[in-house]
């Protein structure tokens, strides 16, 4: 039984022995992270496997919370980066989630599942900033700032732009350049388009490339 | 303090593009938080009260205006807030009063033709692609205005928005390319 395990975990890094020294390398760059963030900053809280291969940056005043297990990946370099405008800001990461080059900026609350992957994307929940340079709303004449929902083992494609008001369901795929605003997605479709109009269920999409 | 800064550095900026000789007039109190370039022998105005800063966290977080033709205007009018704003004239690009562009780019040439040597456009004119953008107008993260388009006033431009035709005053357009979400009076 512990001999099965533990052969099984020697495969395991015989097959993987690229990836050891990166993984290693992220573990204690996200400890970094993890010991800074817990000594300066009370509203930001991360739990311990953070696995860091870029830069993080979490900035302003919300609550941000990252599940144990994330992972940010080096993609194209640009890192995470939450943006919180306000105290009431909740920003949400589920565990195992595989984060790169994704921007998050919330006025409100953003929720994301487990083991979501995501590619450069951008992630907001209002249209503009709240105010401009001069301190004036330029918000007037839009609508609230809405909350996001994404669910579980999602995949946001490159260049995603998630807007306000959108919930998207479990194991969805998000195109490249998709552009989705104030809709609600149910689970396992496809969805794509700029703006994004109509959702295909993978389901139907795998019965007609005969791979189901 | 960090505004005094700001404005120190307005200052300076202003210095500085004076002893390179370039083309530039800009009005009073330029605040600069973030990194600006100006390059081109083209002309290039900047009202008073201006703002040049970059989203808080984003990665790319410069301003760059370029003229590529030594006749090319960029005129940017007063209370302008720029972040991380792109614009690049080979004409004329006339920006009102009052207008926010976060990390969008600004563009009136294709640069180069469809054709296969790539070479440079030659039915461009400044009649069919000059850019002229209203006041108050409102652009959103990652979006772009390209040649020969007229933006009226009070409009909203979302995010990842790929604007290529005109638009009305008052209206919020989206999409790729750009379409009305919602009618301007």
């Amino acid at each position: 039984m512990l001999q099965d395990k533990i052969k099984g975990l020697i495969k395991r890094i015989v097959e993987n022995r690229d990836d050891i020294l990166p993984y290693a390398i992220g573990l204690s760059r996200g400890l970094c992270y993890l010991i800074y963030y817990k000594l300066f900053k009370n509203n930001v809280s991360i739990a311990f496997p953070f696995i860091v291969n870029a830069k993080v940056r979490i900035i302003g005043p919300g609550t941000v919370t990252v599940g144990k297990g994330c992972r940010v990946m080096k993609n194209a370099f640009k890192g995470l980066t939450i943006l919180t405008f306000s105290r009431e800001a909740t920003v949400t990461i589920g565990n195992k989630c595989l984060l790169g080059g994704t921007t998050i900026r919330c006025q409100q609350a953003v929720a994301i599942g487990e083991k979501t992957m995501t590619a450069i994307s951008l992630i907001q929940d209002s249209f503009l900033m709240p105010r401009n340079g001069n301190g004036e709303d330029v918000n007037g004449r839009l609508p609230r700032p809405q909350s996001i929902t994404i669910g579980r083992n999602v995949w946001l494609g490159e260049a995603c732009f998630v807007m306000k008001g959108s919930t998207i369901g479990d194991d969805c795929v998000l195109s490249s350049g998709t552009w989705c605003h104030d809709a609600t997605y149910q689970d396992y479709v496809l969805i794509m388009g700029n703006p994004a109009r109509n959702a295909i269920p993978i389901d139907k999409l795998l019965r007609l490339k005969g791979e189901l | 303090m960090r505004d005094l800064l700001a404005l120190v550095r307005g200052r300076f900026f202003l210095a500085l593009c004076r002893l390179r000789g370039l083309d530039v007039k800009i009005g009073r109190g330029l605040r600069i938080y973030k990194k600006i370039s100006i390059s081109g022998s083209g002309r290039v105005e900047i009202g008073d009260n201006c703002i040049i800063a970059g989203i808080p966290g984003d990665s790319s977080q410069y301003v760059c205006l370029e003229t590529l033709n030594p006749t090319a205007v960029i005129h940017i009018g007063d209370d302008a807030s720029l972040y991380a704003a792109r614009i690049a004239a080979k004409f004329r690009i006339i920006i009102g009063d009052k207008v926010l562009i976060e990390e969008a780019g600004i563009m009136d040439t294709d640069y180069h033709t469809i054709a296969k040597d790539r070479g440079t456009p030659a039915n461009e004119s400044e009649d069919k692609c000059r850019v002229t953008i209203g006041n108050r107008v409102c652009m959103g993260a990652r979006s772009s205005i390209l040649k020969g388009t007229t933006i009226g006033d009070d409009v909203i431009i979302a995010p990842g928005a790929i604007v290529t035709m005109s638009v009305k005053p008052g209206s919020i357009v989206a999409g790729n390319p750009a379409r009305m979400l919602s009618m301007g009076g």
